[in-house]
């Protein structure tokens, strides 16, 4: 018998509410998955060459669950493509040109357009893998590059299967200049590149130059092609339809995309229909649904529309109608897989971030009527995966948005919005442009409008691709390497073959730690493998980003992005005026609790001696239980607000963020950035990584982005989060930080998760004390927090009863995912973190 | 009295015996708190749920769940004290223990534990400090707990006062078991005493806390007439524990409301009704002691509000009731669970 519905729990699993018989018919019908009529699963596109290539593994490296699919992947899609006829010049063109061509044929003549019952946007289909668009030259020299012996995809499988990590340029994770398009139109966009275009020399015309604008004036058609079809399509619906009140909307929308979004747009739902139509191209042009890439500052340039709107007579319920169909399209973007896994393709992997609130020019708090209204429709809409929420709080956020934050978040398990906190991170922007000396783009005057992507990974916004899940380096790879001298400590299994590597010398030979005398002595040695594993990593991604730069330009993409056009050059070329890749390191605590046990352990408490240590890690701690306990239960921790151990903690940080400022990538000279993302790495790789000396075993998780391990954070929440805040920097004693008093090592932000008992907002006064947590964050926390509430019992019975709880959410890391499709291991976890919180 | 004296006797003024602080405290008043447990109280209260803050002298305490048999702890005591009943199970023989600290030490996995830490004023201070921010940000601050905060008189003044210096809201949450004199010292300098009316009934009150309540009664009087001539503290509020079968009754609660009323009208601005807590039972088996509330179930929602409802209709200003703490629910069909409404 289902318990759900009979069994009271602290809290009750959040339900939708407040739709429209429209809205809730369109929602009903999103999660009907597989059953659906209608769905928008990957169709595949191909020029009809024998070597063509739709699946483009690159974009994959980061994502390890993938790599055992690539050959099928590459040949089931080949196999499933149809031909699409070329122009008879096709072949003739640069491969930028091509590809631009490609994608808005597909897109235009190829993609049938449809349009559900009841939905006010148009834009439904568009998942495609499409051909690379290689002449046969191309795709030798590309798979001689990337398969083989020696290729980048042997590469990335050893950085990954030694424990290193992941990486490779991957697509998304950027925010467009929205606001501009909305602004000036596609018209606007297309008279810019013409009039660049004519301005070229002869030369440059003939050149790549010539090429990349070329490319992107046939991108920068496509929505307006688009929309005149969607427009036709809606003319005839009309027409069919016998409902007076929607056949009205209908022809509304028919003479709408005629204008927009080719004209600029005027109403709130035309800039509505104009912003899914721009981004929904993206994920076409890149061939990756949803991947990060992120709309910024909706509640800020969507306000003008909407207030325009208003004026004019809109009602505001119809308004939100109009987002809540927003909200359904942004999901469909799970619809590419849907015949996959047990949960329909939805795996919560995407991330198309909206920003709310936040600070403005000179201090001001940006919350407006439209933050309130876009948090409603979050609320009546939720438990939903997409588009994610960030809101951005500071120290001076208003009361009744902290009261609407709190109260949501009192109602739903993992709260339906990450948490932004504009101090910290805007430390973190001034800090990285300082580092890169880019001050004249990111400054104390514009860094208010900076904005998180995919996650949490804040970036400026519409001229900045900061790569920020491209890179994602285990931290305690240099604590085992300096453990053994720069040779893995235990052989590496390939997870296919089940072959074990033998162990050579990868790292540098930074001593016998052994015979090492002095706790000093160790950490020079640590030094040294930090180096080294950072310039491995940058090694690794160098190579995948100059295949990308030269294989897989995104002209389409490369039209939304300030600078592109400027320098005629692909957005996968280096164009953008902000151009970074971020370095995102997973295991942070790991790595910090693990230095502080070794010294600990070996040479402040003398419980064993480094060789007595090495073995215990060789042996994964079995038959060395009590010093397992004395790393476990004795040593110091990060996350207790203990001075020396959070001092450790900032030291490691100061390390490789200063070795990952030195590097840059040489095709493309995009710097690296620090950051703390983690993704879901922490817990895949904790069966890869060996055994850590702060007494994990393999096959234990490790540390999540910037929290601390699992359990150590014995004091409580405000110890917690002030560990995280000064393992960041802290705030500068003598008030002169990276911006005000605070310092931010970290521009990309770091994720912190937080589990609390529902029981802690129990009633108003209580909910005060939660407001007064979250301000206080402001000061000493962190860039960004996720909250779960969740009552370990409920989650209990959802493992029990996994059919009772389809929708519940939960956070895991910058992401809510459905607790009935993650793994029982991570569901473990999380019931264990909230019992411990509970003690 | 002789615990008092030997409290008032024995400690120096610069130091207390803490047994824990807690951070973050939501419950212990305004705003978010940091929560100092003062070790050794004036009544042994047979619900108490802190049986360990009892003993005024520190402790060592087994955590069975955290024990892996080690058997560390074996060879470090030289005094006999731990009594292996068991491989993996141990007992602790409190009369030979000296609490010399060795096996706490030695022990690998903090399976053992020595409670009750010497902290002087300016530690103390130093570690509420590091959550200033959540004080500023919440209305929140210092409660200093025990055991009876009144029994170390000089160094909580000392310490409340640190606490002022530095602008953080102070709050006491005492027994009124204590000499007046420390009352009146401790009490003028917070901001917030919290003072607990148990029972009423001074026979019962002996019977329950080792101790009868005439003194309790006459501290609050004496605290009520400091508070009228202007000798802080600037807020009072009264906790009533709802145990049942010892104070959870309708004449107990109504006779409270009626002292409320009779002697501390306008002074009190909450009146906290806590249900009973049974999560103490592993408290007092590490302690090697019994628990006369080990059987006690939780109150349900129904009894708490039933208790609200009594104390609400004993005074004039039925705004200042509030129950808190754990109450059961009844599940379907089988487990008996908690909820914190």
């Amino acid at each position: 018998m289902s318990t759900a519905a009979a069994t009271h729990f602290d809290q009750a699993m959040k339900t939708p509410h407040g739709l429209s018989p429209r809205i809730q018919w369109l929602r009903d019908y999103f999660f009907e998955g597989v059953g659906r009529e209608w769905n928008n699963e990957f169709s595949c596109w191909t020029t009809g060459t024998p070597w063509d290539v739709l699946y483009d593994e690159i974009a994959y490296y980061i994502v390890p669950e993938t790599y055992a699919f690539f050959q099928p992947f590459i040949s089931s899609t080949l196999q499933a493509a149809e031909p699409v006829e070329l122009h008879p010049d096709f072949w003739d063109w640069s491969l930028v040109e091509r590809r631009a061509w490609f994608i808005r044929k597909v897109m235009v003549d190829c993609v049938p357009q449809e349009i559900l019952p009841g939905d006010l946007l148009a834009g439904a289909r568009f998942n495609i893998l499409a051909s690379r668009c290689w002449n046969e030259k191309e795709a030798r020299e590309r798979n001689e590059l990337v398969l083989g012996r020696a290729g980048l995809r042997a590469a990335v499988k050893w950085f990954h299967d030694h424990g290193y990590g992941n990486t490779g340029p991957t697509s998304g994770h950027l925010i467009p200049d929205h606001a501009r398009l909305l602004n000036i139109g596609w018209k606007g966009v297309y008279e810019d590149l013409s009039t660049r275009y004519s301005q070229l020399s002869e030369n440059d015309r003939r050149g790549s130059k010539g090429e990349q604008l070329r490319a992107m004036m046939t991108a920068a058609m496509m929505p307006r092609d688009l929309a005149a079809r969607y427009s036709k399509l809606c003319a005839r619906e009309a027409e069919a339809e016998r409902d007076l009140e929607r056949r009205a909307e209908l022809e509304k929308m028919s003479v709408m995309l005629t204008r927009i979004p080719w004209e600029p747009a005027e109403t709130f739902w035309e800039a509505l229909q104009a912003l899914w139509l721009n981004h929904m191209l993206i994920m076409s042009d890149e061939n990756y649904p949803g991947p990060g890439v992120s709309f910024g500052r909706v509640d800020q340039y969507l306000l003008p529309y909407w207030q325009r709107s208003r004026a004019a007579g809109m009602d505001a319920e119809f308004g939100k109608e109009i987002l809540k169909c927003f909200w359904v399209h942004a999901n469909t973007a799970y619809d590419a897989m849907i015949r996959v896994g047990g949960n329909q393709g939805i795996t919560a992997g995407f991330g198309q971030l909206m920003t709310l609130s936040g600070l403005g020019e000179d201090g001001r708090d940006m919350t407006n009527v439209l933050t309130y209204t876009i948090l409603e429709v979050i609320d009546e809409m939720a438990p939903i995966l997409e588009p994610k929420p960030n809101v951005r709080l500071h120290r001076n956020s208003p009361e009744q948005l902290l009261d609407t934050v709190v109260s949501m978040i009192s109602t739903s398990q993992g709260a339906p919005f990450l948490l932004n906190f504009d101090e910290r991170s805007m430390a973190g922007m001034l800090r990285e442009a300082k580092e890169a000396g880019v001050e004249e783009l990111i400054n104390e005057s514009n860094v208010h409008e900076y904005a998180p992507v995919g996650c949490l990974e804040n970036t400026m916004v519409g001229n900045d691709r900061s790569g920020t899940v491209d890179s994602n380096l285990n931290l305690l790879k240099a604590v085992e390497l300096a453990l053994s001298g720069g040779k893995d400590l235990l052989p590496a299994v390939d997870v296919l073959t089940g072959e074990e590597s033998p162990l050579t010398q990868d790292g540098p030979r930074s001593g016998d730690a052994t015979a090492f005398e002095s706790w000093d002595r160790f950490m020079r040695a640590y030094q040294e493998q930090t180096r080294y594993i950072v310039e491995k990593c940058v090694q690794v991604y160098d190579r995948g980003e100059s295949i990308r730069a030269r294989f897989s330009p995104t002209p389409y993409l490369s039209c939304l992005v300030r600078g592109c056009a400027e320098k005629a050059l692909d957005i996968t070329r280096g164009g953008p005026e902000l151009n970074f890749t971020t370095l995102e390191a997973v295991t942070f605590a790991t790595t910090v609790d693990s230095l502080l046990a070794i010294k600990y352990l070996v040479f402040d408490e003398k419980k064993c001696s480094m060789a007595e240590l090495l073995q215990a890690l060789r042996d994964n701690w079995e038959g060395h239980e009590t010093l397992q306990a004395w790393a476990k239960f004795r040593a110091p921790k990060y996350g207790r607000d203990d001075a020396a151990a959070d001092e450790m903690a900032r030291y490691v940080m100061e390390l490789w963020t200063g070795e990952t400022w030195k590097h840059s990538t040489t095709a493309t000279g995009r710097r690296f950035r620090p950051g703390m993302l983690s993704w879901n790495y922490w817990v895949g790789d904790g069966f890869i990584m060996a055994a850590s000396a702060d007494g994990r075993p393999q096959g234990q998780f490790l540390s999540n982005a910037i929290c601390p391990s699992n359990g150590a954070d014995i004091n409580g929440p405000t110890a917690n989060v002030n560990s995280v805040g000064k393992a960041l920097g802290g705030r500068a004693g003598d008030g002169f930080g990276d911006w005000g008093e605070y310092l931010n090592m970290l521009p990309n932000g770091a994720s912190h998760t937080m589990t609390f008992n529902p029981s802690l907002l129990r009633d108003d006064e209580h909910k005060e004390k939660f407001k007064a947590f979250l301000r206080a964050y402001c000061i000493n926390g962190g860039t960004a927090l996720q909250v779960n509430m969740i009552d370990a019992e409920m989650l209990k019975d959802a493992q029990k009863h996994p059919e009772d709880y389809r929708h519940l959410l939960v956070r895991v890391t910058g992401y809510n995912a459905y607790f009935t499709s993650i793994g029982r291991e991570l569901q473990d976890e999380i019931i264990a973190r909230e019992m411990h919180n509970a003690l | 009295m002789s615990i008092i004296a030997q409290a008032q006797a024995g400690v120096s003024s610069g130091e207390s015996t803490v047994l824990n602080i807690q951070r973050m405290s939501t419950e212990d008043g305004p705003g978010l708190r940091t929560t100092v447990f003062l070790k050794g109280c004036s009544l042994e209260c047979g619900w108490c749920h802190n049986p360990e803050a009892v003993s005024v002298k520190p402790q060592v305490v087994w955590h069975a769940r955290a024990c892996i048999a080690s058997r560390a702890c074996d060879a470090a005591c030289g005094d006999d004290a731990i009594i292996r009943t068991d491989s993996a199970e141990i007992r602790i023989d409190f009369s030979r223990c000296t609490l010399c600290g060795k096996c706490v030490q030695d022990c690998p996995s903090a399976a053992l534990e020595l409670i009750g830490t010497q902290w002087d004023v300016d530690d103390l201070l130093q570690e509420v400090a590091k959550d200033e921010s959540y004080f500023e940000t919440s209305g929140g601050g210092v409660t200093i707990s025990g055991g009876e905060p009144g029994l170390w008189p000089s160094c909580v003044t000392a310490f409340i006062e640190a606490c002022k210096a530095r602008g953080y809201h102070t709050a006491v949450d005492t027994s009124g078991m204590c000499s007046p004199a420390a009352l009146k010292a401790i009490a003028s300098r917070a901001d917030l005493v919290l003072y607990d009316l148990k029972q009423m009934d001074s026979e019962k009150h002996r019977d329950f806390t080792g101790q009868p309540n005439e003194r309790i009664l006459s501290n609050l009087q004496r605290l009520a007439v400091q508070m009228r001539e202007g000798g802080g503290p600037t807020e009072l509020w009264i906790r009533t524990p709802l145990i049942p079968g010892a104070t959870a009754d309708e004449r107990n609660i109504r006779a409270v409301g009626e002292f409320i009323s009779a002697h501390l009208e306008g002074l009190v601005s909450r009146w906290e009704l806590c249900s009973f807590n049974n999560l103490a039972g592993d408290k007092y088996r590490r302690l090697g002691r019994s628990w006369t509330f080990e059987g006690t179930g939780l109150m349900t929602p129904e009894q708490l509000l039933r208790c609200k409802d009594w104390a609400c209709r004993s005074l004039r200003d039925a705004s200042i009731v509030i129950a808190t703490g754990r109450t059961r629910i009844e599940c379907a069909g089988d487990s008996v669970r908690e909820s914190s409404s």
